[in-house]
């Protein structure tokens, strides 16, 4: 039962040199993917949510293959956690600065009509900015919740 | 006015918003200083209200939130100034007090002396409180202080945590005053959607000139909170209840400032009222009931404290009649008894704490004779007990003149009552203050701090100076008068030794009050049976009654919930089940149900559909966990392909995603579960005597889910035309791809709630397995 999970496969032998070595030549490339539908959010499909989580299961990959204690020995997971209340407090920060200055709740600038500096595909908007603190949220409970079911499952004395 | 921050408003409120914190920090580093940081808070606060008597009308006038008409609107104007200056004032000679007091109360209950710091910030809190409260100029302020104030008031009631009955009384309080709150709320909603304001001076203006038929409601709903929080009848019983708390508090909270606070928001809303007749002649009845019943109780009760709590029902009771008497007199009348009676009660609450503490003893019948051995406590409490009676000499003469002018004006039969209302009172100040301290001796008293005595002292010589040199209150109360008014009213306040019906009345009093007094024990049995008599089938019963019967229907409800977990989702889906099913039979049918056409097209999207019901079922069927969690996500990826085929690659791509991320939570989640526990779970057999049962609720659930999903396809008119919208607002929004607009700006506000929860989710995770560390 316990690896259903996989989580800790390595150390039970359950994966080849090959699944090592495709999950470390994908690692990159999901990244890339997920910034890419990150930027592309506002002109293409995908946005924050589905970067996340793409971004997630490329750390959750590592998790299979590897094991935990590797990945969490990987600086990008270690803050991942945090991240997400940098990503929640930016999204409030968007959402509620607009009442500073009189306006409604959730009001994003540039405003209709007026001009948007775009840097290729990327458009500087403070809607892309909530964007990005949903991406940021996203991962981090992803990563941080397996990561801990992870961990608590080391932990747990079972079978082996 | 000078709008801006620095100005005796601005001053007040950071005095009311630090007081707590200033006493909380201090009291952290040295427990010991808590007190007298609390007191140099008070004393703050009295000198700026003075300044700002001195100084003018002042305000603070902030934006908020604009775009919903909230302004952070505050002003110190002559009602504010009263209750502020009793606020500060009262809360000053208070803190001295407790100083030495609660120190006292704990060593009597073995308790930690650090104590005090939080007694003290729960003090300071309820001060801050009311001076929001008293300066604030826009209804939704003005419930959020009045929230803090029964907060604070729940906190101090219930300050001795291992005493029930305080615990109890600090319940009710709380319930009481907290329930009629939300009366308050909803006024100032109804009073937001008719004229779009919360702002008291844009209310006024425009009430007045309106001919909106919800005004009456509105202005009885805050008229109900203000006479709950003023322990007026029948909302009277939590106050002689809440007499469990220690005698500080009640002298602080049940004289000058919590119950003050109703008549307060009479006073603040009075112009909405006055518009309404029989609210204000409702108001004289509330007023008489509470007068006569508080009086009467009062004359019954045997415990000290208990006397002035159905004192102060009583006493507060005429400033609610005088309010329902209206017109200048009343209103003015009415501010000028609250202070007296502020100065007053106060000084006979710390007075029953002084003795208390000296003797050991709480009930009258074991007390007397005090006055030779507490010789200062006798005069400065005689002094406070003689304005109560309205004795000449004492400002309390000039606050039953004014009462009986204004009853005077209302009609003979109100100063009839009036009349016999004050006798009453008489009646009860003096057995409480003779009992003390006439007759024979009957208990030892241990000296007792000065501290204890000086506050009370005070408190009696203002009572008898402000006797002699009437001007200020006066000015005070005409400042308040004025404020709620709503035009200039002037007060005269003398004595006049010539034969008016005021001067009549007075004297009436005195001879009724003299009368009873002395045949007290002829018509004592009388009083108490109708005491028992109340308690019997009072609103007090009735109040009791409910709650143990809403506790129950509680108890039954829950019950019922959590007795498995069939019970638990039965409890969620079947009302929102009956509320769709209702929605859909309230809806028109004409039109829907239609069966369209199936083109060769459809062929793979009917496949995948197929597939999907195939998933569905087989969940059904596997015994162990892991296979169930692997057909369920099948199931997601089967309707994400359908989403693919509608054209929505943005829905099918996150569908994707969470399906993959949520199947390795799932497994991850079932892991950590013990092998054995879930082994021997999918072992039991199948309970097949519900099989018939589980089948027909499913058929039923299954049949209602489709028929409202045929429904809601078959009608997508209104649907559509959000989307349009959606679709033609996205490039103002500069986004080309409408779903991610959608998610983060058209509605933002929802992505926003949603990120929230998953925030707090990842919170609980990190609660359950790490112990609340998230890295």
């Amino acid at each position: 039962m316990s690896d259903g999970t996989g989580l800790n496969a390595r150390e039970q032998g359950v994966t080849t040199v090959l699944t090592q070595a495709i999950a470390r030549v994908l690692l990159v490339p999901i990244f890339m993917v997920a910034v890419g539908i990150l930027v592309k959010g506002y002109a293409d499909v995908g946005d924050g949510f589905s970067a996340g989580v793409i971004a997630a299961l490329a750390v959750v990959l590592q998790d299979v293959t590897f094991g935990h204690r590797v990945v969490d020995r990987m600086p990008l997971v270690r803050v991942a956690p945090a991240g997400a209340f940098l990503g929640l407090t930016i999204a409030l920060l968007v959402a509620f600065v607009p009442l500073l200055r009189g306006e409604p709740i959730m009001t994003h600038a540039p405003g209709p009509g007026a001009e948007v500096i775009h840097l290729g595909t990327l458009e500087l908007l403070t809607a892309v900015a909530f964007d990005v603190g949903v991406f940021l949220l996203v991962f981090g409970f992803a990563v941080g919740a397996i990561g801990m079911i992870a961990r608590a499952h080391g932990r747990r004395p079972g079978p082996a | 006015m000078d709008d801006g921050i620095l100005n005796p408003t601005g001053l007040l409120l950071l005095i009311a918003l630090t007081s707590a914190p200033v006493a909380l920090g201090v009291g952290r580093r040295n427990a010991a200083w808590t007190a007298p940081a609390a007191a140099v808070m008070a004393a703050l606060g009295v000198v700026v209200t003075l300044w700002g008597w001195v100084a003018g009308e002042s305000q603070v006038n902030l934006a908020w939130a604009p775009s919903w008409n909230l302004r952070f609107a505050f002003a110190l104007d002559g009602l504010a100034r009263l209750y502020a200056l009793l606020a500060t004032g009262i809360g000053l000679a208070v803190v001295l007090y407790a100083g030495r007091y609660i120190p006292l109360h704990l060593a009597h209950q073995k308790r930690d002396q650090d104590e005090v710091v939080p007694f003290f910030g729960l003090l300071m809190l309820f001060m801050g409180a009311m001076l929001g409260l008293v300066m604030a100029q826009d209804l939704l302020i003005l419930f959020v202080f009045w929230d803090i104030t029964a907060i604070a008031s729940y906190l101090l009631i219930g300050f001795d945590q291992d005493d029930l009955e305080a615990r109890a009384a600090a319940l009710l309080a709380i319930l009481i005053t907290g329930v009629s709150a939300v009366c308050l709320l909803i006024g100032a909603l109804l009073y937001h959607a008719e004229f779009g304001t919360f702002s008291l001076p844009n209310l006024q203006r425009q009430v007045g000139t309106s001919d909106w038929s919800g005004a009456p409601v509105a202005a009885g709903l805050i008229l109900l909170a203000a006479l709950a929080k003023s322990a007026q009848v029948p909302m009277h019983f939590w106050l002689p209840r809440a007499m469990a708390a220690p005698t500080p508090v009640s002298a602080y909270l049940h004289s000058a400032a919590m119950v003050a606070a109703g008549v307060f928001l009479i006073g603040r809303v009075y112009p909405l009222i006055a518009l309404e007749q029989w609210l204000l002649d409702s108001l004289l009845v509330i007023g008489f009931a509470s007068m006569v019943v508080g009086g009467v109780l009062a004359t019954t009760r045997t415990e000290l404290k208990q006397i002035l709590a159905y004192s102060t029902i009583s006493q507060y009771g005429y400033v609610v009649a005088m309010f329902g008497m209206g017109g200048k007199t009343g209103v003015g009348a009415a501010s000028f008894y609250v202070v007296v009676h502020a100065l007053a009660k106060s000084a006979l609450f710390l007075t029953a704490g002084a003795v208390t503490e000296a003797t050991g003893e709480k009930r009258l019948a074991r007390l007397g004779g005090l006055r030779r051995s507490m010789p200062a406590l006798a005069v400065g409490s005689g002094a406070a007990a003689a304005g109560l009676a309205a004795l000449p000499l004492t400002s309390g003469f000039f606050k039953d003149e004014l009462f009986f002018k204004a009853a005077l004006e209302r009609g003979e039969g109100v100063a009839a009552l009036a009349v016999a209302g004050a006798a009453l009172t008489i009646v009860y100040i003096g057995r409480f203050w003779m009992g003390i301290f006439l007759g024979p001796s009957r208990s030892t008293a241990h000296v007792v701090p000065p501290v204890l005595v000086a506050p009370v002292v005070v408190l009696g010589a203002l009572v008898v100076l402000t006797g002699m040199i009437v001007g200020p209150i006066a000015r005070l109360a005409e400042g308040a008068a004025t404020v709620s008014y709503g035009a200039a009213v002037t007060i005269h306040p003398a004595y006049h030794l010539d034969a008016r019906a005021e001067n009549l009345m007075t004297l009436a009093t005195f001879g009724l009050g003299g009368f009873l007094l002395a045949t007290r024990r002829f018509w004592h049995s009388l009083a108490s049976n109708a005491g028992r008599a109340g308690e019997l089938i009072g609103p007090a019963r009735l109040f009791a009654s409910s709650v143990a019967g809403l506790n129950r229907a509680s108890t039954f409800m829950r019950r019922t919930e959590v007795r498995d977990l069939r019970g638990r989702v039965a409890t969620i889906l079947a009302p929102a089940g009956f509320l769709v099913v209702a929605a859909v039979l309230a809806t028109p049918t004409r039109g829907v149900f239609q069966i369209g056409a199936v083109g060769r097209n459809d062929l793979p999207m009917v496949l995948v559909l197929t597939a999907a019901c195939g998933a569905a079922l087989a969940t059904a069927l596997p015994r162990d966990h892991v296979s169930m969690a692997l057909i369920v996500s099948g199931l997601g990826y089967c309707l994400a392909v359908v989403y693919a085929f509608f054209g929505a690659p943005d829905v099918a791509l996150v569908a994707v995603l969470i399906e993959t991320i949520f199947t390795i939570l799932l497994l991850g989640t079932l892991a950590l579960f013990p092998p054995k526990t879930l082994e021997h779970r999918s072992k039991e057999p199948s309970e097949h005597q519900h099989l018939r049962r589980d089948g027909f609720v499913a058929a039923i659930a299954g049949l209602v889910a489709f028929v409202v999903a045929w429904s809601a396809l078959s009608r997508p008119a209104f649907q559509e035309s959000v989307a349009i919208d959606h679709a033609r607002l996205a490039p103002s929004a500069h986004a080309k791809d409408i779903v991610t607009a959608i998610l983060t700006d058209f509605r933002g506000l929802d992505t926003m709630g949603e990120i929230t929860v998953i925030s707090i989710a990842l919170l609980g995770i990190a609660g359950l397995l790490r112990r609340g560390r998230l890295l």
